[in-house]
């Protein structure tokens, strides 16, 4: 019989592919892994009440136990964590973002979660650019022009960059894009089946061996309280789902839902554009800024943003294929 | 009472400062459109429009209470001897100020949750614990639109 | 407890709490709140209350709302519904029934500038009313063209209610605007329509007084450009793409603004007018709003929409029998609730009923229970329940556009007013029947639109 009930709240709906192939795949783990002690039941679309950005303190007071939610719906509240954001930090590799964030946990990035035990961070595949039909190899092709920000690090890439950020749900996308409110958008490929993204745009840009501007970094959570009245062999089972193993797992199902998302749009006929090594030299001069910005802004904070941008690339580089 | 006619119109210019918020929500977008038409964007719209309508939101709230704009089904009771129908409405009343002082209370909490863990917006990174502070005040207000009406469904007080 | 009953529990305390005059509002956040301590234990909601409210009351889609609010209400302030009824009268005045024909025409220019029926039913009334009573309309007539008029206010986009349905269930609101413009147009066909035979059908209720000359028929058709103006700007801007719906409504407020100020009609007076009746009816939706987060809060974590959907899907009914009890679930409800509360208090529980019987979220036409993708049935739901719900308005006993004009001819009897709208209510119920006989008529204009 189950001992434990728990409940895990998140935003996006149960045909998404983070409800079907990550959150719940990950609580069949925990309920094997407990031999059925535990019973995790996941509800999707924000059924629980509220809006995405209240689900870090939905969790925080107990109102669920579990969450996985975008940390960038809560600006400011995971300053250190941020910086897996950045690009030239992020590169190409989810898995080595999973695995890199892990490794720094407990020395960098702990004290930020205060009332939540973090199961896992992960990323996504990484932002790239979606344009409705500038077939862009420069940084200058993109002067003047108008892209939808994923975050407060992508609005400063797309300034960087030379171009304008523009806020907006994501559901309003599609329609910004098809009468031109905004020339492109800076996301990642997963996105394009959901909002059938290959009907609005004509070409998808990425760097070479997969290089892109930058990620958004996921968590799934639980519950400080919640966590401590577990006995050691449930939170065992806990940390042993969550598991490096996984983590390389989750890279994969993003990196997976990434490649579904840009082969739909090759077949309706889109342009998927590699830059070349050359081409892509000239984005990491404005990029290297936003770097700069962060440290900057970071310092300013309080924190050592070159020490944790540095921590990053290495524990990153370290985990590269 | 004099004191219930202060409230009045504190109540009342408080939703007119509400209607002034939207003014500027108003100027903000109009201001956004046109400037991202001849190409000088501003990214900030979305979120200073977000909390600008919670704030002006929650200023009419006292407003509603204090001139019954909170929609009744008013037809079962509509026969009813008046004193019993005065009752009923002083019930509501109560429910409206006992919903203030809990939502005065728990959300005094989320101010101070929001400000703690620096919840800020995206793009401009304006704390969200600052409409919080019309909020709060919104709230305290509807108590006391809640207390006036009370005493005029209960005890014909005016 | 099975989710189920704990669900009729709640509704059943719910109907008492607004039967006993408790404001819907706040019978939705007694039921909501009682019900999820009952479930969950206090802690909970009391930890969801700290950001609950600044959550619902900050969402973007949303912010529409007090804009559209605020559009019509000072477009009621700026002489727009005089001018509006002035031409419409020159257009048909001359006609049997003319008068009240252009009582419609005129609710319907309204409606085009005003996402409300209320303000709607009570602007016009208050310009057309008095006329209608100088050509000698029989009282029945005039007081129900004009009640029934009003709902185009909600039927014409912009339209507050469907903004709402859109953000319930993730609907695109600048579809929703498109698919609602040939229903409206349609009920504004059908009304006048009603009224050419009624007065054929009781001779003497209407009727037809000089056509006016040239010189005065195009002076007053001048009166529409105002309107025309706005509309394009705000709905012609929202459809051709050139910015959301909320820099849109904001750009209308704006537009109306500067209209009244070139017409002289803004002065304080009238701007606190505009904003105390803004504040009025956003703080009454917002609030309703929150309530029925709550309910949503406790509906789900006892489980009932999940069984709800399981029940309908393992009924037996075919598809288009559920639709029918869903909708007349809502007329019913209609007797009861204002279309906002119903359309929040009912969409959680009807809306995955809807998407289990149409074979799921992503169910294409193929296959379907409906014969169409999910993503049409959402717009083509959407609109069914506007029209159903918009019914409320002019049926008894809760009646609210009966009760606006019922107070504005005092010597009228409501009851005559309500037998007045009766042939309203019949063309209404036709329009439903076209509209779910030819889906095409509300998904035809956001398809050609939309690419
Ligand atoms: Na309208
Ligand atoms: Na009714």
């Amino acid at each position: 019989a189950q001992d434990y009930s728990l409940k895990l709240h998140h935003f996006l709906s149960e045909r998404s592919p983070a409800h079907q192939q990550m959150l719940v795949p990950w609580a069949e783990r925990v309920e094997e892994l407990t031999e059925g002690r535990v019973d995790i039941e996941v509800y999707p679309s924000m059924t629980l009440g509220g809006r995405p950005p209240e689900l870090v303190q939905q969790a925080r007071d107990g109102v669920v136990d579990l969450i996985w939610t975008l940390n960038g719906y809560t600006p400011g509240l995971f300053p250190r964590t941020e910086v897996f954001e950045l690009p030239t930090v992020f590169v190409n590799d989810p898995t080595a973002a999973n695995l890199a964030m892990r490794e720094m946990f407990d020395e960098y990035l702990a004290e930020e979660y205060k009332g939540l035990q973090v199961m896992f961070l992960q990323a996504h595949a990484g932002n790239a650019l979606h344009m409705v039909d500038a077939d862009l190899r420069s940084p200058a092709d993109l002067e003047g022009l108008k892209l939808r920000t994923p975050s407060r690090t992508g609005a400063w890439v797309i300034e960087a960059l030379g171009a304008s950020p523009v806020a907006m749900p994501v559901p309003e996308l599609p329609q910004a894009l098809s009468k031109k409110v905004v020339e492109g958008a800076l996301i990642p490929w997963e996105i394009i089946p959901a909002l059938q993204l290959q009907e609005q745009t004509d070409y998808q840009i990425e760097g070479p061996d997969m290089s892109r501007f930058g990620t958004s970094i996921f968590q799934v959570s639980m519950n400080k309280d919640v966590w401590e009245s577990l006995p050691a062999d449930i939170q065992d089972a806990f940390l042993q789902a969550s598991n490096e193993e996984w983590l390389t797992e989750v890279g994969g199902i993003w990196r997976g839902a990434d490649d579904f998302g840009i082969n739909m749009a090759t077949e309706a006929g889109n342009t998927h554009v590699v830059l070349s090594d050359d081409e892509y030299a000239a984005f990491e001069g404005p990029m290297n800024g936003v770097v700069d910005r962060w440290i900057e802004e970071a310092n300013g904070a309080g924190l050592d943003g070159n020490s944790l941008v540095e921590a990053a690339r290495a524990a990153i580089a370290s985990h590269a294929e | 009472m004099r004191i219930f006619a202060l409230g009045r119109k504190v109540i009342d210019g408080w939703a007119l400062m509400g209607g002034l918020v939207l003014a500027v929500i108003v100027l903000v977008n109009v201001w956004t459109t046109v400037g991202s038409l001849i190409g000088l964007p501003f990214a900030g719209d979305v979120e200073l429009t977000e909390m600008m309508v919670a704030a002006a939101a929650f200023m009419f709230l006292p407003f509603c209470q204090l001139h019954r704009h909170n929609v009744t089904a008013d037809i079962f009771t509509s026969n009813m001897n008046p004193r019993f129908v005065s009752l009923l409405n002083g019930i509501a009343s109560l429910v409206a100020l006992g919903f203030a002082a809990l939502l005065l209370w728990r959300m005094t909490y989320g101010m101070l949750d929001t400000k703690e863990y620096n919840y800020s917006s995206t793009i401009l990174s304006v704390p969200l614990w600052w409409p919080y502070v019309p909020i709060l005040v919104s709230l305290a207000l509807l108590f006391i639109a809640a207390v006036i009406t009370t005493a005029e469904d209960l005890f014909g007080a005016s | 407890m099975e989710p189920i009953t704990l669900g009729l529990i709640g509704l059943a305390v719910l109907i008492g709490l607004i039967a006993l005059r408790m404001p819907i509002a706040y019978s939705m956040i007694i039921v909501g709140a009682v019900g999820t301590v009952s479930i969950s234990g206090y802690k909970i909601l009391f930890s969801q209350l700290k950001t609950l409210g600044y959550g619902q009351f900050s969402i973007y889609d949303l912010t529409v709302v007090p804009m559209f609010v605020l559009m019509g209400a000072l477009a009621t302030k700026t002489g727009l519904s005089r001018d509006l009824f002035r031409a419409a009268n020159a257009w048909f005045g001359w006609m049997r029934g003319g008068t009240a024909m252009a009582a419609i025409a005129a609710c319907a220019g309204f409606g085009a500038v005003c996402g409300s029926s209320l303000a709607t039913a009570s602007t016009m009334g208050k310009v057309a009313l008095p006329e209608l009573e100088r050509y000698n309309y029989s009282p029945a007539l005039a007081t129900g063209s004009v009640a029934a008029g009003g709902v185009l206010g909600i039927l014409i986009p912009p339209s507050v209610i469907l903004v709402i349905y859109a953000v319930l269930v993730e609907a695109n609101i600048v579809t929703m605007f498109m698919a609602a413009l040939i229903p409206g147009l349609l009920a504004v066909a059908l009304f006048i329509a009603t009224i050419a035979i009624y007065v054929r059908l009781v001779p003497g209720s209407g009727p037809a007084h000089g056509a006016s000359d040239k010189a005065e028929f195009w002076a007053a058709t001048r009166g529409v450009i105002p309107v025309l103006v706005v509309f394009g700007i705000v709905i012609g801007g929202i459809y051709a793409g050139l910015y959301n719906p909320t820099p849109a409504a904001a750009i209308g407020v704006f537009a109306v603004f500067v209209y009244g100020l070139i017409r002289k009609q803004m002065n304080f007076e009238t701007m606190a007018a505009s904003i105390k009746e803004t504040a009025g009816t956003t703080g009454m939706i917002y609030l309703i709003l929150l309530g029925a987060e709550l309910l949503k809060i406790f509906m789900s974590r006892a489980g009932v929409p999940q069984a709800a959907a399981d029940i309908a899907v393992n009924s037996g009914l075919s598809p288009m029998m559920i639709m029918m009890i869903l909708l007349l679930a809502l007329v019913l409800l209609g007797c009861l609730m204002d279309s906002m509360s119903m359309i929040l208090l009912v969409l959680p529980f009807f809306w995955p009923v809807l998407v289990a019987m149409n074979g799921g979220d992503y169910q294409m036409a193929e296959g379907s229970g409906y014969g169409m993708s999910t993503l049409d049935l959402k717009v083509w739901f959407g609109i069914l329940a506007l029209v159903v719900v918009e019914l409320g308005l002019i049926t008894p006993p809760v009646g609210m556009n009966v009760f606006v004009i019922s107070a504005m001819a005092k010597n009228v009897p409501m009851l005559t007013t309500f037998k007045g709208v009766m042939p309203f209510f019949a063309s209404e119920l036709v329009r439903v029947a076209l509209l779910i006989a030819f889906p095409a008529l509300t998904l035809g204009l956001p398809a050609l639109l939309g690419n």
